[in-house]
């Protein structure tokens, strides 16, 4: 399967009388999207905000981040079995409005974690304060209750990032890159010679607010399976979890998955990257074993010399993580786990829930109980009143000046779990 | 058998199945589960299931077999495991209104229904 992504650097995006993208400038008519926006039923009202990298702009309580991509030419719609019909995408041409993303926020519950800062310290730990992004405030109708509000404000951020998308259908890519995985089969004779590796790539799936779904299906319901990367390109997994903001992926670390574009590079050069297994990290304790049980058969199945294992969330997912990694070590396939940390706030606890001496390759994303001070910025979108009651926050979190002390679990993708972000020990 | 401190979860399963509340912490919840591990139950579902941290959410619910057999080691390292985890983390003292309380106790409540398969 091949994909070719065609990118369209955004420099700047503005409110307009045309949605239009001109020039690598996003032009949003606010009108026409918030009556497509509208079209649900369950949102009473949306407002449009732009947050742009370098302003003195926080964004709290940030639900989902999606990087906007359209189909230009093969099967399918971004974001199937969601917004398109369930036609297998990941072939084709699909372009990307690269430096520019939708962002949404919202109160479903009245807990509530996600901060990206676009300016100062809090800035650095965050990707997304370097794009363009626009914001999205929705209102649910009174008395909708949270499930169907979560619902309806995932929905908005999809239709607005596809809406977007959309603008971009028929423009010249600035740059293109190409990606493809040929057939267990071919793989072999083409490289002959070189390591075969696959990514597993587990999914949290555990309640509201903890949901990721693949085609559509909530990923819970899924057993272990098989996935081209270039389909995770065209929007095949999106996020529907956002509770523990660092380590949780958004819609767009599943597009941008740096996992996959990093075994693609070596792709043919060092590695042969035979393809993805995703897998979920349910609740019970019995699916668990039989997702564990599957990801490794279908690693050996594949006949991988190693695998590269990304996990999601903590705790719970501890103990998938550690299952994936025992049982497929036990069939002698090298693994290499990626993690975060939550080692108390001076690091000296212990990082995981749960740990294994197979477990010896690990790559972590950072410590999430590290201790930050954000400054007081100019501009907030969202609500930051809830800053004192979010993962990471803590009494007196928010303080009089407006500058707020919590740990790093508040900042959205801080400790990504797939690597997208700059913690790092060298 | 289901042991929770959240009343959202007793009130609405405790006439379907067999639910044991606990009047106390999340802590009680996890101690109260250990102790029953240790007598020959089975743990079903994962302690600190949800991203909610156990030093913000007071709620806990968790599964355990209906049924005593003999003591099972994978539970054991599981729970007294994640009792070590809950206590590492430092606590917060935070009044929470009752709108936020609720919050806690649905999002509880559907992580335990999302084992449940109700």
């Amino acid at each position: 399967m091949k994909l070719e992504l065609g990118y369209i650097y955004i420099k700047d995006i503005q409110f307009g009388e045309t949605s239009k993208v001109e020039n690598g400038i996003i032009y949003v008519n606010k009108d026409e999207l918030k009556s497509i926006i509208l079209e649900d039923q369950n949102l009473k009202s949306v407002e449009f905000d732009l947050a742009k990298p370098g302003e003195s702009v926080r964004i709290t309580p940030v639900k989902d981040v999606i990087e906007p991509r359209v189909k230009v030419e093969g099967p399918g719609g971004i974001f199937p079995g969601m917004l398109s019909k369930v036609e297998t995408v990941g072939s084709g041409k699909t372009n990307v409005l690269k430096g520019a993303a939708v962002v949404t926020t919202g109160k479903i519950v009245g807990f509530q974690e996600g901060i990206i800062d676009m300016t100062g310290p809090g800035a650095e730990y965050t990707p997304f304060s370097k794009l363009n992004n626009l914001v999205m405030i929705c209102e649910p109708i009174d008395g909708l209750k949270q499930p169907e509000h979560e619902k309806a404000l995932r929905f908005a951020g999809y239709k607005a990032a596809a809406y977007l998308g959309e603008l971009a259908k028929n423009i010249t890519p600035d740059e293109t890159e190409t990606f493809e995985t040929l057939s267990v089969t071919e793989g072999m004779k083409a490289y002959p010679e070189l390591p075969r590796v696959a990514y597993v790539l587990m999914l949290q799936t555990q309640g509201l607010l903890h949901d990721t779904y693949v085609y559509g299906v909530d990923a819970k319901r899924i057993i272990s399976t098989l996935i081209y990367p270039t389909e995770i390109m065209d929007g095949a997994i999106v996020s529907g979890n956002c509770v523990s903001a660092c380590d949780k992926n958004t819609t767009y670390h599943h597009l941008n998955n740096p996992v996959i574009h990093d075994l693609f590079e070596q792709h043919g050069k060092t590695l042969n990257f035979v393809g993805v297994i995703i897998t979920n990290e349910n609740v019970y304790l019995a699916d668990k074993e039989r997702s564990s049980n599957w990801s490794s058969k279908l690693a050996e199945f594949l006949g991988v010399d190693g695998v590269i294992i990304s996990q999601e969330g903590f705790g719970n997912p501890d103990t998938d993580l550690i299952m994936n990694c025992k049982k497929i070590e036990a069939k002698g396939i090298k693994t290499v786990i990626i993690t975060d940390e939550y080692a108390g706030r001076d690091g000296s606890s212990q990082s995981l829930a749960d740990a294994d001496v197979s477990a010896n390759a690990v790559v972590t994303g950072g410590n999430a109980n590290e201790v930050i001070n954000l400054p007081k910025l100019d501009k907030v979108i969202g609500h930051i009143n809830y800053v004192d009651i979010i993962a990471g926050g803590f009494d007196g979190s928010l303080h009089e000046d407006g500058s707020i002390t919590v740990e790093l679990q508040v900042i959205t993708g801080a400790t990504n779990e797939m690597g997208f972000n700059k913690l790092s020990a060298r | 058998m289901v042991i929770t401190n959240n009343d959202l979860v007793n009130n609405k399963y405790k006439d379907l199945i067999n639910i044991k509340f606990i009047d106390g912490n999340y802590r009680d919840v996890l101690v109260f589960a250990r102790d029953k591990i240790h007598e020959g139950y089975e743990l079903l579902t994962h302690p600190l299931s949800s991203s909610v941290k156990p030093n913000e959410t007071p709620f806990k619910s968790l599964i355990i077999s209906d049924l005593k057999g003999e003591l099972n080691l994978d539970s054991v390292i599981v729970i007294e495991n994640s009792i070590m985890t809950y206590d590492k983390f430092n606590k917060v003292n935070i009044r929470f209104n009752e709108k936020v309380i609720g919050d806690f106790k649905l999002i509880d409540l559907t992580v335990l229904e999302s084992a449940l398969n109700i």
